[in-house]
C-alpha cells in the first residue's frame, strides 16, 4: 500500500516533482564543482609542485661552478639531476610563417625534455614525457599576443643555425614562470637542443641543478659563498611564480561558496514549497487514521527517491562544470583536486543528507496538526495570517500591477528568497567586474612597486645590465633622463631593483625580496603603519615577514643581501604583493648584486602639457630604444599581472552561469507557483481577467523581484567587492585593504539589465503556460 | 430566436477523450433561457449538468452545436473576447466559494470591475459600489477581511457579490449552496432570488430539490440529454407556495427517475 501510494503520488504530482529532481541537480552540480574547485584551490599550489616533482632546491649555476661538487658532496642529499638550458636572446630569431615575432620580452630558455627532471604538463594536464624530434612545447608568454596554433611550423633562425620545428601545444611546469613579462621556456627533442647548443651565437645560460635533500640550509650555504656564479631558489619559492593565477583561483573559490550557498537556498524554498503542497493529503491521511510516523516515512521515500536520482545526475553534471571552470583559472597552473571523484561523491550524498534533512524539518508539523489544520494547508484556523495589506479600491496602480505588488507583499519569504538569489547571481558578476576594473586600474601601481609615473619601459635588452649588476641602474637612468632631455621632454626616471635575501631576527630566519627604488622622484611609496625608510640602515617590510621573524616596528634585524650581512631598523609595515617584502631606502648601496626582479623603467614627466601627449611620447620611446614595450600606468599593470585576460574570461563564463541560473531558477519557480496557483488562475479566467494580465501579473512579479535584488546588490557592491578582494589579496600577498575600482556603466546599468531581462523573458516564456489552464479547469481544481 | 433570448445553445455536444475512451458527455442540448428566469439544472451526478453550465457560459468550448449569448454566436468569438463577454456580461458562482487567497473580501469582489472597461468608473467608485453590494448581501463588516477570517455562507455571499459587480446580463451558478449548511443555503437562495427579481437572468446547477423548487423553470438531465423540463413561473415567496412547489416538483423528479 505504502509504495502504492507512493507510486501514485510520484505519478500524479509530475511537474511539481520533475522541479523538484532539477533543483537537486542543480544544487548537487554546483555542490560537488564547487568542494572540488575549493578542494583544488586551497591545496592548488602544494599538489602542483608534488605532482611536477619539484624538488628540494633548485641551484643555478655557471657551467664550471665549484658550487655543483659540493652540493653533490654533502651527506644529506639524496639525489642530484642537471640540466643545462641554453638561452636564445630575442624573439626576434623566431619566424612564424615567416614572420619576425617581436611578441615577448625576455630572452627564450630551451631545454632538452630528457634531462629535465621536473614534469611538465600539457593543457590538458598530461605529463608531457616526451617530445618528437623537429617539435617542441613552449609556456603560453610563447604564443601570446601571436596566431600560432598547434602543428603550425616555427623557424629558428641563429647565426649559422636555421631550424624548423613543429610547435604542439603549451607546457605548464612549476619552476617556469608564468609571468607574462618573463621569458618563455621550451621543451625540444634532445637531438634539436644539440643542434642550437652548438651554435656559437646561442647564451648558455648556466646549469640548473635539481637537488633533492634533507638539509637545504647546507645546499643554501654554499650557494651563498658563490654570490656571483650561483643562486637557489627552493620549492616553497617557487609558489610566488602563481601569484596571479592564485589571484584567480581564490575568486574562482569565493564564487564556488557562493553558488553553493545559491543552490541550498533554492534547494530549501522549493522543499518547504513543495511539501506546503502536500498539506491536503497529509490531513486526509490522518484523517482516516495513518500514524504520524508513516506519514512522515512516506514523505521522506519520496524525497529520498527524488534527491537520490537527482544527486546522481547531478555529481556527473558538476564533472564538466567543474573542469570548465576550473579551466579557465589553471592555463599555467595544474590544479585538481586531490580526490575529486571521492569528494564530490560525497558533496552529492551531503546533498541528499541536506534533503532529508530539510524534508525530516518541514514534516515535523504533521505530528502537531489536527487532520483538518493539515486540509487547510497547515493552518489552524485560530491563527489565521493575515495575507492582504494593499487595498485595490485605494490604490492608485493599474490593475495588473497591483495584483503583482500584492502578491510579493502577501508571500514575503517566497519571493525574498528569488529576491536573495538574484542579487547574488548579480553581485558574482558585478564583483567580478569590480575586480577586472581593479586590476586594470592605476589604484593598485604601488603594491606591485610601481611609483606615480606615465610611462614605462620593459625591455629585457634594456635591462640586461642592471640584471646582472645593481650598480649599473643608475647608469641606465641617468642615460634615459638624458635622452628625453635632448628630445625636449623633461622627467624623472626610476626603477625599482628586486633582490632575493635573507633576513634574520635572534634565531628566526626569513627569506624576502628586498626592492629598492633608484632615480630621481617626489614620489613616496605609502607605508601602512609606522614610517618610509630614510636612512641607509632602515628597511621597511610586510606583515608577513614581522610575523615570520616575530618582531615589531622598531626592533633591529639582520639581512643577508649579496652575500653581505646588513643591519636594519624597522621603521615601518607596508603593503604589497611581491611579498614578503623589505624595502630599502633608495641610498642603500646594494653594491653590484645580481637584480631578480624589476618593475621595468618607470617615467615620470615634470611637463604638464607633456601628460597630455603621452602616446607620442610613448611613440619617441619606442622608436629610441628599438622596442614596443612601452606601456602607461594601466598598460604596466596588465603587463605584469596578465590577469586581465584571465578575469575577463572569469567574468564571461561568471556572466553565462548567472544567465543561465538565473533563466533556470526563474523558469523552474514560475512553473511551481503556477502549479500552485493554477485554481486562482482557472478563477480569474472564469470571472474575466485575460490571459494578458495573468501572464504580465506573473512576468511583474518576477520584474519587481529582479529590481529590488538591483537595487540591493547596488548597495551591497562595494562592501562585498571590497571584502572579497581584500579577502583574495591577503591570500595571496600582504595586501589587506585595496580601493576597487569599478565601471559604472557596467555595473550599474548593463548587468542589472540584463538580470531584469534575464527574470522578466524567462518568466514571460513560462508564464504563457498559464494559457492553458481553462476557466472550466475550476470545477476540477482539488 | 424571440427578443427576450439571453441564451440559446442548438445541437450542443461535449466530447472527452479519456484514455482514449471517447465519452460523450452533452448529447445534442437544445435550450433556451429568456430574460429574467431563474432556471435550475437537476440530473445524477456525471449526468454533464456542470459541463452544459461551463459549455453555454463560454467557460468552456463545446465539441459541436452553436451557442447564442444575446443574439451573438459565442463559436465565433475568440479566447479574448469570450474572456471579455463573461467579465463584461456574466457573472459566475462557484460551490466551492473560490478567491483569490492574496486578496482582502471586498478586492475579490471590485477586481472584475477593475479589470472590466465597460464602465469608466473611478476605483473609488468602484469600491462604494462594492461595499453597496457587500450591504445588500449582509456582509458588510467583512470587507477587510482575509478570505480565511469568514465563514462559508459569509464567503459565498462574497462571491454573489462579485458574480453581480459588473451588472452582467447573466449569472451562472454551479451548485451555489452545496457547502453551505441549511440556514446559509437558505440567505444565499434568497439573494438570488431578489437578484432575479430585479430582472437578473440566472442558471443554476443544483442537487437540492429545495432550491431548485425557488426557481421559475427545472431542467432534468440524464447521460447528457435534457431528459424533461418543468415550468414553475416566478416564486413569489412564502412558505406554503414553496411547499406546493416542492412537492410538485419531488413528484416530477419522481418520474424522471430521481
Amino acid at each position: 500500500m505504502f509504495f502504492r501510494i507512493l507510486k501514485k503520488d510520484l505519478k500524479r504530482k509530475k511537474t511539481m516533482n520533475i522541479i523538484l529532481l532539477l533543483f537537486v541537480i542543480l544544487s548537487a552540480m554546483f555542490a560537488s564543482a564547487s568542494v572540488n574547485n575549493i578542494s583544488a584551490v586551497t591545496g592548488g599550489i602544494d599538489h602542483y609542485l608534488e605532482i611536477a616533482n619539484v624538488p628540494d632546491i633548485v641551484v643555478y649555476t655557471m657551467k664550471d661552478c665549484k658550487a655543483m661538487e659540493e652540493i653533490e658532496a654533502l651527506p644529506s642529499v639524496k639525489e642530484t639531476r642537471i640540466v643545462e638550458a641554453v638561452d636564445i636572446w630575442s624573439s626576434k630569431h623566431f619566424y612564424h610563417q615567416g614572420k619576425q615575432l617581436e611578441t615577448f620580452i625576455n630572452s627564450a630558455a630551451l631545454y632538452p625534455v630528457d634531462d629535465f627532471s621536473i614534469r611538465c604538463f600539457d593543457s590538458d594536464n598530461n605529463v608531457v614525457g616526451e617530445v618528437e624530434k623537429g617539435s617542441f612545447y613552449a609556456t603560453s608568454q610563447f604564443i601570446k599576443d601571436t596566431d600560432i596554433k598547434p602543428n603550425d611550423d616555427v623557424t629558428i633562425k641563429i647565426g649559422d643555425t636555421d631550424i624548423t620545428l613543429k610547435y604542439r601545444g603549451t607546457i605548464k611546469c612549476p619552476v617556469f614562470s608564468t609571468e607574462s613579462l618573463s621569458g618563455p621556456c621550451l621543451l625540444l627533442n634532445h637531438a634539436d637542443y644539440d643542434v642550437l647548443y652548438n651554435e656559437p651565437e646561442v647564451m648558455h645560460a648556466g646549469i640548473q641543478m635539481n637537488v633533492k635533500t634533507d638539509d637545504i640550509r647546507a645546499v643554501e650555504d654554499i650557494v651563498a659563498n658563490y654570490p656571483a656564479d650561483a643562486s637557489c631558489m627552493k620549492k616553497e619559492d617557487y609558489k610566488g611564480l602563481f601569484l596571479y593565477d592564485m589571484l584567480a583561483a581564490y575568486i574562482l573559490m569565493a564564487i564556488s561558496i557562493l553558488l553553493m550557498l545559491t543552490a541550498f537556498v533554492v534547494l530549501r524554498f522549493s522543499i518547504g514549497f513543495t511539501i506546503s503542497e502536500e498539506y491536503r493529503e497529509i490531513g486526509v491521511m490522518k484523517a482516516v487514521g495513518i500514524d504520524n510516523s508513516s506519514i512522515r516515512k512516506l514523505y521522506i521515500a519520496k524525497y529520498l527517491a527524488i534527491s537520490v536520482l537527482g544527486a546522481v545526475i547531478g555529481f556527473a553534471g558538476s564533472i564538466p562544470l567543474g573542469s570548465t571552470m576550473m579551466k579557465t583559472v589553471s592555463k599555467n597552473v595544474v590544479l585538481e583536486g586531490k580526490n575529486s571523484v571521492v569528494l564530490g561523491l560525497i558533496s552529492a550524498a551531503a546533498v541528499v543528507l541536506i534533503i532529508l534533512l530539510f524534508c525530516y524539518t518541514c514534516t515535523r508539523r504533521v505530528k502537531k496538526l489536527s487532520p483538518i489544520d493539515a486540509v487547510r494547508s497547515g493552518q489552524t484556523g485560530e491563527r489565521f495570517r493575515k495575507k492582504s495589506i494593499m487595498h485595490l479600491g485605494r490604490s492608485k496602480l493599474p490593475s495588473t500591477g497591483f495584483l503583482s505588488v500584492n502578491d510579493v507583499l502577501s508571500a514575503p519569504k517566497r519571493f525574498g528568497i528569488i529576491t536573495l538569489v538574484f542579487a547574488v547571481c548579480l553581485l558574482l558578476v558585478t564583483c567580478m567586474s569590480n575586480f577586472v576594473m581593479t586590476l586594470k586600474s592605476d589604484k593598485i601601481h604601488m603594491y606591485f612597486e610601481i611609483p606615480e609615473t606615465e610611462v614605462h619601459i620593459l625591455d629585457a635588452e634594456l635591462f640586461a645590465p642592471m640584471m646582472l649588476d645593481a650598480a649599473k641602474s643608475e647608469e641606465l637612468v641617468t642615460g634615459v633622463e638624458e635622452t628625453l632631455r635632448q628630445k625636449g621632454i623633461p622627467a624623472y626616471c626610476t626603477t625599482t631593483q628586486m633582490i632575493l635575501a635573507e633576513t634574520s631576527y635572534g634565531d628566526k630566519k626569513f627569506g624576502v625580496m628586498v626592492s629598492k627604488m633608484v632615480g630621481k622622484t617626489d614620489y613616496e611609496f605609502p607605508v601602512a603603519e609606522g614610517s618610509a625608510p630614510l636612512k641607509n640602515d632602515e628597511i621597511a617590510v610586510t606583515a608577513s615577514v614581522l610575523d615570520a621573524l616575530n618582531a615589531q616596528i622598531g626592533d633591529r634585524i639582520k639581512a643577508r643581501i649579496a652575500g653581505k650581512e646588513y643591519e636594519f631598523i624597522i621603521t615601518g609595515r607596508y603593503e604589497t604583493f611581491m611579498s614578503p617584502g623589505a624595502r630599502v631606502s633608495a641610498d642603500f648601496d646594494c653594491g653590484h648584486a645580481e637584480v631578480n626582479g624589476s618593475t621595468g623603467l618607470n617615467i615620470h614627466l615634470l611637463n604638464r602639457s607633456d601628460k597630455a601627449r603621452i602616446p607620442e611620447i610613448s611613440d619617441i620611446l619606442k622608436k629610441e630604444y628599438s622596442t614596443d614595450k612601452v606601456y602607461t600606468t594601466t598598460g604596466i599593470i596588465e603587463a605584469l599581472t596578465g590577469m586581465t585576460e584571465t578575469m575577463q574570461g572569469m567574468k564571461q563564463m561568471m556572466l553565462i552561469l548567472t544567465a543561465v541560473v538565473t533563466i533556470l531558477i526563474v523558469v523552474l519557480m514560475e512553473r511551481s507557483f503556477i502549479s500552485k496557483e493554477r485554481s486562482e488562475i482557472a478563477l480569474m479566467k472564469a470571472v474575466g481577467i485575460s490571459n494578458g494580465s495573468i501572464i504580465a501579473q506573473h512576468t511583474l512579479r518576477f520584474g519587481i523581484a529582479a529590481v529590488i535584488a538591483c537595487i540591493l546588490s547596488a548597495a551591497a557592491l562595494f562592501p562585498l567587492s571590497s571584502a572579497l578582494f581584500s579577502f583574495v589579496c591577503k591570500m595571496i600577498g600582504d595586501v589587506t585593504k585595496i580601493a576597487v575600482d569599478y565601471d559604472a556603466v557596467e555595473v550599474f546599468v548593463i548587468y542589472p539589465l540584463l538580470l531584469i531581462a534575464a527574470a522578466v523573458i524567462g518568466t514571460f516564456f513560462t508564464a504563457l503556460y498559464t494559457k492553458s489552464i481553462q476557466a472550466s479547469d475550476t470545477a476540477s481544481i482539488e | 430566436m424571440s427578443t427576450n433570448t439571453v441564451l440559446e445553445a442548438k445541437g450542443l455536444c461535449k466530447t472527452y477523450i479519456v484514455n482514449k475512451h471517447q465519452n460523450n458527455v452533452l448529447k445534442n442540448v437544445n435550450l433556451t433561457v429568456s430574460e429574467g428566469e431563474m432556471i435550475a439544472v437537476m440530473g445524477p451526478s456525471g449526468s454533464g449538468k456542470s459541463t452544459l453550465l461551463y459549455c453555454v457560459s463560454g467557460m468552456d468550448r463545446a465539441t459541436a452545436g452553436e451557442i447564442f449569448f444575446n443574439g451573438r454566436s459565442t463559436a465565433k468569438l475568440s479566447d479574448k473576447q469570450l474572456t471579455r463577454l463573461r467579465l463584461d456580461e456574466m457573472g459566475f458562482i462557484f460551490q466551492q466559494m473560490y478567491m483569490m487567497k492574496n486578496l482582502s473580501v471586498l478586492d475579490n469582489i471590485i477586481l472584475p470591475a477593475v479589470k472590466s472597461k465597460k464602465n469608466r468608473e473611478s476605483r473609488r467608485a468602484i469600491e462604494e459600489r462594492g461595499r453597496a453590494l457587500m450591504h445588500r448581501l449582509g456582509i458588510d463588516g467583512v470587507g477587510g477581511n482575509d478570505i480565511n477570517e469568514v465563514s462559508g455562507g459569509q464567503l459565498q455571499r462574497a462571491c454573489i457579490a462579485r458574480s453581480m459587480i459588473n451588472n452582467p446580463k447573466m449569472i451562472f451558478a454551479d451548485e451555489p449552496t452545496g457547502a453551505l449548511n441549511r440556514a446559509s443555503s437558505d440567505d444565499v437562495m434568497n439573494e438570488l432570488l431578489s437578484l432575479n427579481r430585479d430582472g437578473t437572468t440566472i442558471l443554476c446547477v443544483t442537487h437540492d430539490p429545495k432550491v431548485a423548487a425557488k426557481c421559475s423553470r427545472v431542467l432534468y438531465i440524464v447521460d447528457g440529454g435534457i431528459m424533461g423540463e418543468k415550468e414553475f413561473g416566478h416564486f413569489e415567496g412564502g412558505d406554503k407556495e414553496l411547499r406546493d412547489r416542492e412537492r410538485d416538483l419531488n413528484n416530477w423528479l419522481m418520474e424522471q427517475g430521481w
